[in-house]
């Protein structure tokens, strides 16, 4: 077997050295396939979510009274909440994405925290609406009870447990994602600490990063789609 | 790639300069953040007045346009390679064609052939 | 042409051999933990074979099943009455199509051959090609175990509703698909990145070979429509645990949006297994006719364009299903636009053949025998598309012969001309080539006999996925089942020489079939870092065997 010479990049001070993988020629080779990579990842994430949207759409179209009495059910200002919490979420992981670029440490833990943060308190909102909504019976398909006054509201409607199955789905699936994207996170606060990641080796942050930003994309289209039903 | 590896000894470390990531200032980064912050006040503003239909595309349009900033911004897409654009576009595109087909196939049933109707009539629902 | 470098000349019988990817470590770990293409695409060959043998178990089983009108292994007269043959050719269509076809050409293959093509030392993402191989095997793991908690019988379409009212174990066969689907995304998105980033210096993308072309094209329909299917299985394991309704009618939902999200993806899956078994049969033809490709840049193109039209075609699935009339219409005009870049590129393959300098050799027949079953399977195809004779033909064995003829005997075909073509660059030995010979004979005798009567009995109207018949079909049926067992009598003697042959085989020469393209350039079988040199790529024409004259007057 032969071993060519050892690549590395520029290596700031009190950072550790990254060694450029075997076959590739050179630092910037690497960094753009690995980012073509996260991309087409990226893709398909649009596709998996975009499947759902589709099936919304047309049955928003079909049973339209059902999707607008479904919305009426959920709290606009915690949905609002979340999504000026992502929202921020969102610009404190390009900041960390820009602060590791520049090799500065210890804003970018700074930020990579307030993102991680940011993300747990997303789920605790979410958590409270979750809560609320098992106890009023408003679950999915054939979950589907309402108690009190919320059965009365939907005894006319066609198929109320339709919106309530999309609204479970599509922000479970979501949640899933956010909790992916913590782990994620976490593990760059903890290699960051280490001094891992610099202005010559910044593409997991900035990866991780596009990541982040999907979660956010997603939500931005969520929030009005369920809690604003047009 | 460069001269310089070519003539490299075994075992020798190399220092490759060759990578330059595109940083954005973070003025920029905080005015879409305001701008994106605008964008959600408006489209719970708008979702208290009732425009009939209009009011999905009214929501969508500011969708878009937070979701374009997102991209091209904080995602750096502005700055990125055509290919990268390329990748995460076009499967805008292609999830266009998954929309358009099927919403052609339950916006159109029964529209040749009548007997076709839009949706069967639920069973009746037992509770 | 390729660089003049020279590969050090492989000394004919030394005592000790050359290092290579094999041989240059040992041990468990040494292939388990393995980062290098050739040997994940080793053990996706090994892995692929085994799932072809679970559903060529099955297959068998069907055909013994049809021996007689009333059955032969499950009857309707006994206790537990046919519904075990339901469960049997589900498993052998999902066996087949998601742990065989799919992986096939682009785990094992492409694995080993795309790489050496481009003159790159490994794949892009090597870590992320060695965790597809390990979903790949988790999904299936997680399929086998589905299979021993209750087999599942809805097909290997799972149409809703039944899907959601059967009782056995859809929840672990549609995650064991969503885990396989993803291994799918990441062999594409793998090869996508490595068409683009690692070309050999001077390898414009007019000079790679055609067979990147078509992983490449297959490597966007992995990546782009795979996810709507973990999607639909997803959801559909949420209408089992939580009957979510989206697909049932039962709580407001559409079977129909249902099939429209299974056949956005199958769709494109049809042409995830054919694109790559092109790409071989372009390799193997031009190799072995020793000529460049005809209409090199239209084959380029084709592959493109057959990608991109296959996902605006899926509703011919549906003709039957209750979409809106205008839909169909639509769908059946589109799919005849598939028709425009298929013949491209069966034309330019006689065209490569002709006049060649032809080889009968067994990649060659193999190649053979695809050109003719897959003109058979394209033509019937166009009966299928066609709106009004696809209401005839429906859900009958002209449907199940037209899919057999793609699938296996186009894909499948190609898929072993391919483990034929590159066998000697695989393992550096060289298996048996009359009996190699004659197993191609038998495979295509056998399709033939198997296939053809169905196409007939399908268009008198047998229907498909029936466990028992009526007597008048009885003679269609003997005979198909007498070609499954030639078939089956074909593929054991392939598996048999091919195994024989790693241990025992004569050992290959350098270059064994005069390759033209990167993969023959470097040593066979090649070094851990695929290349001692720094290939480079001068000429746009790089199926040039100018080379091989001079070698000789040499």
């Amino acid at each position: 077997m032969s071993h060519g010479p050892i690549v590395q990049t520029p290596t700031p001070e009190g950072f550790r050295p990254h060694v450029v993988a075997h076959h590739f020629h050179d630092a910037n080779q690497e960094f753009h396939s690995v980012k073509l990579g996260f991309w087409l990842f990226l893709a398909t994430e649009v596709m998996l979510f975009g499947g759902v949207f589709a099936a919304y759409f047309i049955f928003h179209g079909q049973y339209p009274e059902t999707f607008v009495k479904g919305g009426e059910q959920l709290s606009v200002p915690m949905g609002s909440l979340n999504t000026v919490i992502l929202l921020t979420s969102s610009w404190t992981m390009a900041m960390g994405v820009r602060a590791c670029q520049l090799s500065q440490k210890k804003q970018m833990l700074g930020f990579l925290w307030v993102t991680l943060l940011c993300a747990g308190g997303f789920l605790v909102v979410k958590y409270f609406e979750y809560t609320a909504k098992i106890e009023h019976g408003l679950l999915p398909g054939s979950f589907w009870h309402p108690h009190g006054h919320y059965a009365e509201e939907f005894a006319n409607v066609e198929w109320p447990n339709l919106f309530f199955s999309f609204y479970w789905t599509m922000t479970g699936i979501h949640g899933v994602h956010v909790i992916l994207g913590m782990l994620a996170i976490s593990w760059l606060i903890w290699q960051g600490g280490k001094g891992r990641f610099h202005s010559g080796f910044s593409a997991p942050v900035d990866l991780i990063g596009l990541y982040w930003h999907i979660v956010d994309l997603i939500w931005i289209f969520l929030f009005p789609l369920l809690y604003l039903v047009p | 790639m460069s001269d310089a590896h070519a003539h490299a000894e075994h075992g020798e470390v190399q220092i490759d300069k060759s990578l330059h990531a595109h940083v954005c200032s973070a003025g920029t980064f905080l005015k879409v953040y305001v701008a994106l912050l605008i964008l959600t006040v408006l489209t719970v503003g708008v979702a208290q007045f009732h425009f009939g239909s209009a009011n999905l595309l009214i929501a969508m349009a500011i969708a878009s346009v937070k979701a374009g900033c997102v991209m091209a911004i904080f995602m750096h897409l502005r700055w990125d390679t055509a290919i990268n654009n390329i990748a995460f576009l076009g499967s805008l595109l292609f999830l266009g064609l998954l929309f358009l087909f099927t919403m052609a196939d339950f916006a159109t049933r029964g529209s040749i052939d009548p007997t076709m109707s839009q949706h069967a009539e639920p069973p009746a629902q037992t509770d | 042409m390729t660089t003049n470098v020279p590969v050090a000349d492989v000394a004919v019988e030394t005592s000790n051999e050359p290092t290579n990817y094999l041989n240059c470590k040992r041990g468990f770990w040494s292939w388990a933990a393995t980062l290098d293409h050739k040997r994940i695409g080793i053990m996706y060959l090994v892995g692929v074979t085994l799932a072809f043998l679970v559903g060529g178990i099955f297959a068998l089983g069907i055909r013994i099943q049809l021996w007689s009108p009333e059955g032969v292994m499950f009857k309707a007269t006994s206790e537990d009455g046919l519904a075990g043959y339901n469960q049997m050719f589900t498993l052998h269509g999902a066996f087949m199509v998601f742990m065989f076809i799919i992986p096939a050409i682009p785990g094992a293959l492409a694995n080993f051959a795309l790489p050496l093509m481009l003159g790159a030392k490994d794949v892009a993402l090597p870590r992320l090609n060695l965790a597809s191989f390990y979903l790949w095997l988790t999904g299936t793991l997680l399929a086998c175990y589905s299979i021993i908690t209750g087999a599942v019988d809805t097909g290997w379409t799972f149409y809703t509703p039944y899907s959601i009212q059967t009782q056995q174990s859809v929840i672990s066969m549609g995650l064991a698909i969503f885990i396989l689907g993803f291994s799918s995304i990441f062999t594409g998105m793998n090869f996508i990145v490595t068409c683009h980033k690692l070309r050999a210096r001077g390898q414009t993308w007019f000079r790679m070979p055609l067979f990147c072309w078509a992983v490449y094209s297959t490597a966007i329909l992995q990546v782009l429509a795979t996810p709507v299917l973990g999607i639909t299985v997803l959801l559909l394991a949420f209408e089992h645990m939580y009957h979510i309704g989206i697909f049932d009618p039962a709580y407001g939902g559409d079977p129909v949006l249902f099939q429209h999200f299974f056949w956005f993806y199958s769709h494109p899956a049809v042409y995830i297994m054919i694109l790559p078994g092109m790409g071989v049969i372009s390799e193997v033809v031009s190799v072995h006719s020793r000529k460049p490709l005809f209409g090199y840049r239209l084959m380029a193109f084709s592959a493109i364009s057959i990608g991109v039209i296959s996902f605006i075609v899926w509703g011919h699935h549906m003709f039957t299903s209750g979409q809106s009339a205008f839909v169909m219409m639509a769908f059946s005009f589109l799919t005849f636009l598939v028709a425009i870049p298929t013949a491209i590129k069966e034309f330019s393959w006689v065209a490569t053949i002709w006049k060649g300098s032809i080889a009968l050799t067994a990649p060659m027949l193999y190649a053979m025998a695809f050109l003719i079953i897959f003109s058979i399977g394209g033509l019937t195809g166009i009966f299928l598309g066609a709106l009004s004779t696809d209401i005839h033909l429906h859900d009958t064995y002209f449907v199940v012969a037209h899919f057999h003829a793609v699938m296996m005997g186009s894909t499948a075909v190609a898929f072993f001309a391919g483990v034929h073509h590159w066998w000697p660059q695989i393992w550096g030995k060289m298996y048996n080539e009359t009996l190699a010979k004659i197993s191609a004979v038998l495979i295509l005798t056998g399709f033939m006999v198997t296939f053809l009567p169905q196409f007939m009995m399908g268009s008198q109207g047998m229907p498909r996925r029936y466990a028992t018949y009526l007597p008048e079909w009885e003679g269609y049926h003997k005979v198909s089942t007498v070609g499954a067992f030639i078939l089956g009598t074909g593929f054991a003697l392939m598996m048999g020489y091919l195994i024989h042959s790693i241990f025992a085989g004569k050992k290959a020469k350098q270059n064994y079939w005069g390759g033209a393209t990167l993969d023959w350039k470097t040593q066979t079988p090649p070094i851990h870092e695929n290349f001692d040199f720094d290939p480079v790529i001068e000429s746009d024409n790089i199926y040039d065997y100018s080379f091989l004259t001079e070698e000789k007057k040499a």
